[in-house]
């Protein structure tokens, strides 16, 4: 009698799903612009706690999955970019004003942002530019997706 | 710099900015990307063949708006940022928000004028028409109702309003003069 020859090979192929790749790929983004900000001290958080909410709420949980899943997660991407922006600079705005005017959770530093002196308007700015997050979420999410099937 | 304090009615208007200009807008595009709440009902007539394609050129036409919609919302909200701040940009995003949102409305107007979708037989049976006809007028007043408001604004500058600036020099040489 001949034994089965023994494989290590997977029984069946790991493939990424959508959410999980839009929650990963978020949170990756939010781990570059808090280096990148970290190491040209743009802005700096009160707290170390803060810093981390905001990467796995704001960036992770809300733009992330929140935005780039339940809006871009579904059928062709080209008409709801503009809405997946939208709401993701909306969000940013509000985040930024709680900021501002509230929570006062992180500061900005003295240094002109893109020839921007003015706090209030580093808040408005970087407001707006999170309006991205969610469009390259989606996009990084599908390459994960695809990357995973191994496309 | 005397900074104006943030009034009963800027603080409406802040609120009618953000969630009217901004929040409604999204919600809008999401419910339009995702359900048929925000579609009228003739585009779901397959028999008739002139109303299938008049749906077709109203769902092209209203898929062109998201990215115009991108600057209304965008910039209502960065108005109602600013004007929670008292700070005098909220002026110039606040105008250009609203006279952006009231061109869209009058394009969207316009559309369903001339292609009769407006008329009573279309209007009175059909609910998703009725909603836009409501958004359309509430469009159109409340970018209204903002431009008159922010033209008046203390926080516009003296120096971009003859009245003001007139009043304020004549005021200085009265106090000169005793």
């Amino acid at each position: 009698m001949l034994a089965a020859p023994v494989t290590f090979a997977p029984e069946f192929e790991v493939t990424v799903p959508l959410p999980i790749a839009c929650l990963v790929a978020a949170l990756g983004i939010g781990l570059l612009v808090e280096a990148i900000a970290g190491a040209f001290k743009v802005w700096t958080y009160r707290s170390p706690l803060f810093l981390l909410v905001n990467i796995v709420v704001v960036f992770g949980l809300v733009q992330g999955y929140g935005v780039g899943w339940i809006i871009g997660g579904h059928g062709a991407l080209r008409g709801v970019f503009p809405v997946l922006f939208m709401v993701g600079a909306v969000l940013g705005i509000l985040i930024e004003g709680l900021n501002q005017y509230w929570l006062h959770a992180w500061s900005w530093s003295d240094r002109p942002l893109f020839g921007i002196s003015r706090a209030i308007d580093k808040s408005a700015f970087v407001g707006v530019a999170w309006g991205f997050t969610p469009l390259l979420t989606v996009l990084f999410a599908r390459l994960i997706v695809k990357a995973s099937m191994g496309v | 710099m005397d900074v104006p304090r943030l009034s009963i009615m800027d603080r409406l208007h802040a609120a009618v900015l953000a969630i009217g200009g901004s929040g409604l807008i999204c919600a809008y595009w999401i419910a339009f990307f995702h359900s048929d709440l925000t579609l009228p009902k003739f585009v779901h007539n397959m028999t008739n063949p002139d109303v299938v394609r008049l749906a077709t050129v109203y769902m092209g036409f209203e898929s062109a708006f998201p990215l115009a919609d991108l600057l209304v919302a965008v910039t209502s909200a960065l108005a109602a940022f600013y004007l929670i701040g008292r700070d005098a940009k909220a002026v110039l995003f606040g105008l250009v928000a609203s006279g952006a949102l009231g061109f869209l409305a009058f394009i969207d107007i316009s559309f369903n004028l001339l292609h009769g979708l407006y008329a009573p037989a279309n209007l009175l049976g059909d609910s998703g028409l009725q909603m836009e006809a409501v958004i359309n007028v509430g469009c159109v007043v409340g970018a209204t109702w903002s431009i008159w408001r922010l033209w008046g604004h203390p926080l516009r500058r003296a120096e971009d309003r003859p009245s003001r600036l007139s009043a304020m020099e004549t005021a200085s040489l009265d106090a000169a003069g005793n």
